[in-house]
């Protein structure tokens, strides 16, 4: 881990802006998960939620885990288009989908990231200084850097565990293995992209 | 005269007569390279700098004292172990052992006389290269003096036309260019003229073009529909070579205000990007008339706002007239003066509501010209809150010009393929740099709101040029459709290129030419 005393370890004592590189990961990483775009309280999107969740065990499995515990009749009338879910259920519907969806290009994400060996060219955007008092900024230049490597898989992995504790040591390993000596500024950031 | 004299005499005179047989500034950089040395072994070596010799290889300056001599001696050195025929010679020919004097030690060297000069006698074809020449070298026959010869390969027609004593036996091999032979071993060197790189950037469209349509054999379809296809990520590795000598590293993901974020994605951001709507009160089409109206089209509406100020980096806030800079673009909180102009439309575009609205740096642009006392159209607007960068004007603009470059080619050569694909690069380009899943190298969303708003901002200038010159303007919709009333013709250069304007045929009722009524009042 990093250093517990360095001076941006405590963020926003002066007022700097950001969130920590780890969150930023798991950020970017949501961001390259795509599903069904037609929101869940449309006839459409409800069909296609409903389909998804059905077609395997893990769909179940899934519906479980967000909290529907409706009989089998109820699920067949919505399936059929016989009966609407209620509000609740709608929105632990839509839960569980994107749930099922994202265990589910977990191995897509590795290995798009990985990208067969080459990795992934991050931006790293540094935290917004533009409330600090001017004697306190310091000189944070936007950083690229191409991140290779088991990170990716860990980080996936951490992921989708909502293991925040783990992405944030992911993001200090990557950050000190590959930026210079400041790279304690770059702990927290404004945000971070790629394309991938 | 004592002997050391005598060897300062000697030395000036070989000296002399080094300098009468300095090769041309081609021949030193090509000695150099056959040897495979490097500028800096030779600067060091001869006691300059590596500009000075790379000033000597290119012409610029001639070598000067006190490295004169040394680089000469070192030339004609050289010029004994790799002669002006050597790098040029296929393996073939320097294997035959014919008649032909070719090969470096077959070649009797040049006859100097006493004085220090090059014998002269009568002039007859060269021993080396065929082409006529006073020098003589040792055996009596002509020689040009040093290596001052063109490669046999450049003069061959001329040699087997003039030349009848040494006729080569070999069968003449194809021709080898007569440039230096690159040495594999040394990189090609980096940097680019900037024609070079937009001529070779503007290679990889016609380059595209090519690939499709041999992949789908002639079909021109099918190749159009494949070039549409792969339109993203070619237009994407576009701009990364147009950006590859720039000045600033913009930023590709920053993070975004919430006025930039979508709220889902299907549902739009808080920018009001003006898109016009304008039809003018006094006119109908309802009414039959005879006012003769035309449907103009702005050609590449989209491909000329890509000159507009955008944002280099992430967008800071600022509050009142802070982000206001020539220098800075971004998005502005405004409360917009109202427009009371009869004939023009609101550069404003079809707002309904009043009150504050965000746009976008190139609407607040004009809005702020057409304040100033030139035109004195509205008040200025008040700016209550501002997101902006550090800007500049000429971020797309080389990507701007080579496809305007390439399309404009494209139209003399009636190429509706290439055309196609141009057109697919840009508008999707611009459609694809915010937040979208089809294009994950950029997440502007601020740079697509400037340079649509920017398109807007153009037809209104166009508008405004119409109305000028006194033609009535009828209507003005969308990113490139104007409708004026009048000779047009005299005020808009008709055409397909960017700077003219053309007629737009449409299945509307409104396009082409056609004829209106006043509205009823």
């Amino acid at each position: 881990m990093a250093g517990t005393s360095g001076r941006w370890r405590d963020l926003g004592a002066f007022r700097a802006r950001g969130v920590h590189g780890g969150v930023a990961l798991a950020e970017g990483i949501d961001r390259m998960v795509t599903g069904i775009e037609s929101p869940v309280d449309s006839e459409r999107g409800l069909a296609a939620r409903l389909r998804y969740l059905t077609a395997s065990d893990a769909g179940y499995e899934a519906m479980d885990r967000a909290g529907i515990h409706v009989r089998p009749r109820t699920l067949i009338a919505w399936l059929a288009g016989e009966q609407t879910p209620s509000k609740a259920n709608l929105a632990r519907l839509d839960a569980a989908y994107w749930d099922l969806r994202r265990c589910n290009v977990v191995a897509g994400l590795k290995r798009r990231l990985n990208n067969r060996g080459r990795g992934t060219r991050i931006e790293i955007d540094p935290v917004d200084q533009s409330r600090v008092q001017h004697r306190h900024q310091r000189d944070l230049q936007t950083r690229n850097i191409n991140v290779r490597g088991a990170v990716w898989d860990r980080a996936v992995d951490a992921w989708i565990a909502h293991d925040t504790q783990e992405l944030e040591a992911i993001w200090d390993d990557i950050i000190q293995s590959t930026l210079g000596t400041d790279w304690d500024a770059y702990t927290h950031v404004s945000s971070i992209g790629w394309a991938a | 005269m004592s002997g050391e004299q005598f060897d300062r005499v000697e030395a000036l005179l070989e000296e002399a007569r080094l300098t009468a047989r300095m090769p041309k500034p081609a021949e030193r950089l090509r000695l150099r390279q056959a040897a495979g040395l490097s500028r800096a072994q030779v600067a060091a070596a001869v006691g300059v700098g590596r500009q000075t010799v790379a000033n000597w290889e290119d012409g610029t300056t001639d070598p000067q004292p006190p490295g004169r001599f040394k680089y000469l001696r070192l030339l004609e050195g050289l010029a004994q172990i790799h002669p002006a025929a050597a790098p040029a010679q296929g393996p073939t020919e320097t294997a035959a052992p014919s008649g032909a004097p070719v090969a470096g030690s077959a070649v009797p060297e040049t006859a100097w006389g006493p004085n220090g000069l090059a014998v002269q006698g009568e002039p007859a074809p060269c021993l080396r290269c065929g082409v006529t020449t006073p020098y003589k070298a040792t055996d009596g026959r002509s020689l040009h003096p040093g290596a001052m010869c063109q490669s046999p390969a450049a003069v061959a027609p001329l040699q087997a036309a003039a030349v009848p004593v040494p006729a080569p036996v070999s069968a003449p091999s194809p021709a080898p260019s007569p440039g230096p032979a690159p040495v594999p071993s040394r990189p090609q060197r980096r940097a680019k003229s900037a024609a070079r790189a937009q001529a070779e950037t503007a290679g990889l469209i016609g380059q595209a073009v090519h690939e499709e349509l041999e992949r789908a054999q002639g079909d021109a379809d099918a190749a159009m529909k494949a070039l549409v296809k792969r339109a993203i990520p070619d237009v994407m590795r576009l701009f990364g070579e147009t950006r590859a000598t720039a000045r600033y590293t913009y930023t590709a993901y920053p993070a975004l205000p919430d006025i930039l974020t979508k709220p889902s994605k299907r549902e739009p951001d808080q920018i009001w990007e003006a898109r016009p709507n304008f039809h003018h009160p006094r006119y109908s089409l309802k009414n039959p008339g005879s006012i003769a109206v035309t449907a103009l089209d702005v050609n590449a509406a989209y491909l000329s706002a890509l000159k507009t100020w955008l944002p280099i980096g992430k967008l800071e806030h600022s509050t009142g007239m802070d982000g206001i800079d020539p220098k800075r673009s971004g998005v502005h909180l405004i409360t917009p003066s109202p427009w009371h102009h009869p004939h023009l439309p609101d550069p404003l575009g079809d707002r309904d509501q009043p009150g504050p609205v965000w746009v976008t740096n190139a609407t607040l642009r004009l809005l702020l010209r057409l304040a100033t006392p030139k035109y004195g159209l509205l008040d200025p607007p008040v700016v209550h809150e501002s997101w902006t960068s550090g800007a500049t004007e000429n971020f797309l603009d080389a990507l701007r010009k080579t496809l305007t470059a390439a399309r404009e080619t494209a139209i003399a050569e009636d190429d509706t393929i290439t055309l196609e694909y141009i057109k697919a690069m840009y508008s999707k380009f611009i459609s694809t740099m915010g937040e979208s899943i089809h294009n994950r190298e950029i997440m502007r969303p601020d740079w697509m709101h400037i340079i649509h708003s920017q398109a807007y901002a153009n037809l209104w200038g166009k508008a405004y040029k119409a109305h000028q010159a006194g033609l009535d303007v009828i209507a003005m919709m969308g990113t490139d459709e104007l409708h004026v009333a009048g000779d047009w013709r005299q005020v808009f250069p008709e055409g397909r290129g960017v700077a003219q304007m053309k007629i737009k045929h449409s299945d509307a009722k409104a396009s082409g030419e056609y004829t209106i009524g006043t509205a009823a009042r």
